[in-house]
């Protein structure tokens, strides 16, 4: 390919990135997710202690047992109810965006998703117990029509906002006042939607929205998300962003990460309870082994290789600035350093080598030789071997990155051996043409 | 002048701290002085008013026309930090380049 080409396709890639960027929407559920971040680490740390591998030498049978029923709680107020935190986040940001009262906009939206969710259960061997809540509907089972119903709710919520249907107080009245009257309509409005929506539902369809969205939306689309081709493309897609200097992931994961999370939610779920887990590929399969690995496109690998093996001064530059922030999986210094960015004669291994790594990890966990991620979350600046373990609870985890590492180390070598030589004869052609000079 | 308030910005403000320490040091090197802080995207725009202008790192270019859009209410420039200069995290260069920024809205 030659460089207008690379241009070329620049010129197209960058708007749809930027309108993938700054839609509405995306930007709005990106931001969402966000505010269940701090909770899930909280709960993943108690997971993390319950599940510890050495836990059943050290400790009796019974004392473990004390030791879940009391850290239990955790995941359960945190993870378990993901939904609720994205339902609200969605609601607040979605307001936020429009410019009207936002904290309004998250409580409506959290109203409108409770107004179409069953307040009562089956249980088994006692029949349908009314009254309550069913946890899995407020996490991972009630993720896609909680997104539905916020999305929905609080564009409703702004519409009648904006077109000043509101109650206004006379001056001097305070203004928390004012401003929870200025919702009355607003919000009565828009939870008439929804009860009239689930009125219809039930009555006349004898069924509830949750299982009817889960059925014909979620498990379709996550489905879709948990499969292999569907990730290598997306590793794809990420990978050729990068290249043309974009942020792969930002762009990407803002469509993928409601399946991602969905599908780490149900592993977790299953985890916590039987210690299996039904999916593979998850938000932590990205996050552990596709960035996990010194940044996006594995590149740990790359700078080792460059530390040990190269000669050129060019090249020997990079590792300096790129390895301390690589351990930590911010990989910038050899994206723009290298630099990748356009770079033709790195193209193939950028994109072939983390598809490999990742066909590779798929295989080795969905033939069980590695166990997959259990769904707690784990930060993704967690450096690699440490996040491999605790993403999976194995030491199995951490050993699949460092094979993994060598597959990149494998791929890559040739390239940067061949960009080496060129700078050294570059660089001792340089170093010749000042001393013929002076002889 | 007085002192220069520079602000930089990428998806979480992670690889533009590496720059801002490098840019302090060629900064005091130099004898002059200088505010230089990073952000993720999501929080630039409610940072910008405080700053003379605005960086944002080259793998979020796609941001700039509506990060422009934003910094115009300030009368604040906003421009991609030259690659190679953060790739290399050349404190210097980038510190050049805001300061050319900034001469431009004189």
């Amino acid at each position: 390919m030659s460089q207008s080409m690379f241009d070329k396709l620049s010129h197209v890639l960058v708007p749809i990135a930027g309108k993938l960027n700054n839609n509405r929407y995306l930007q709005v559920l990106r931001d969402a997710f966000m505010l269940a971040f701090p909770f899930t680490i909280f709960g993943s740390i108690a997971v993390v202690i319950m599940n510890l591998p050495f836990l059943d030498k050290v400790m009796s049978e019974g004392a473990i047992k004390a030791l879940q029923a009391a850290l239990g709680v955790a995941p359960q107020a945190t993870m378990n109810i993901m939904t609720l935190f994205v339902v609200f986040g969605i609601g607040y940001y979605l307001s936020r965006s429009y410019e009207v009262e936002s904290i309004f906009g998250g409580a409506i939206a959290l109203v409108s998703f409770l107004m179409v969710t069953p307040f009562s259960t089956s249980v088994e061997g006692k029949g349908i117990v009314e009254n309550v809540l069913a946890l899995d509907r407020l996490g991972a089972k009630g993720m896609f029509l909680g997104m539905i119903v916020a999305f929905l709710s609080a564009e409703i919520y702004r519409f009648i906002v904006q077109k000043n249907f509101t109650i206004k107080m006379p001056a001097g009245v305070p203004p928390a006042v004012a401003k929870s009257f200025s919702a009355l309509i607003p919000a009565v409005s828009t939870l008439t939607v929804f009860l009239a929506i689930n009125i219809i539902v039930t009555q006349v369809f004898h069924t509830n929205l949750h299982d009817a969205i889960y059925k014909l939306v979620q498990t379709p689309l996550v489905g879709l998300g948990s499969g292999i081709i569907a990730t290598l493309i997306a590793i794809f897609c990420i990978q050729i962003l990068w290249f043309f200097g974009l942020h792969g992931q930002i762009i990407v994961n803002s469509v993928m990460d409601p399946i991602w999370n969905t599908l780490a939610l149900e592993n977790l779920n299953a985890y916590t309870k039987t210690g299996h887990v039904p999916h593979v590929i998850t938000k932590q399969f990205i996050d552990t082994y596709t960035v996990g690995m010194g940044g996006t496109g594995m590149t740990l690998a790359v700078v080792f290789a460059i530390l040990f093996f190269m000669k050129s001064k060019q090249m020997r530059q990079v590792p300096k600035l790129a390895i301390g922030p690589g351990i930590f999986n911010v990989n910038e210094p050899v994206i723009f350093g290298l630099p990748i960015v356009m770079n033709p004669l790195i193209l193939f291994p950028w994109i072939i080598a983390p598809m490999v790594v990742t066909l590779v990890t798929y295989l080795a966990m969905s033939s069980g030789l590695v166990p997959p991620p259990t769904g707690v979350t784990v930060p993704w600046t967690v450096p690699i071997f440490i996040n491999g373990i605790l993403a999976t609870n194995s030491l199995a985890g951490g050993l699949l990155q460092l094979v993994n590492f060598a597959i990149v180390l494998i791929i890559w070598f040739p390239f940067l051996k061949f960009i080496d030589r060129m700078n050294v004869r570059k660089e001792q052609e340089a170093e010749e043409t000042p001393q013929s000079q002076s002889a | 002048m007085g002192v220069k308030k520079i602000l930089l910005a990428c998806s979480s403000g992670m690889s533009t701290s590496l720059l801002v320490t490098k840019m302090q040091q060629y900064v005091k090197s130099i004898g002059d002085e200088a505010e230089i802080w990073a952000v993720g995207q999501d929080q630039a725009k409610a940072e910008m008013a405080k700053a003379d202008v605005v960086l944002i790192g080259p793998q979020m270019s796609f941001l700039k026309s509506e990060l422009q859009k934003e910094a115009d209410k300030y009368d604040v420039k906003v421009d991609v930090i030259d690659m190679v200069a953060y790739g290399m995290a050349d404190g210097k260069k980038v510190y050049e380049q805001a300061l050319r920024l900034m001469g431009e809205n004189q």
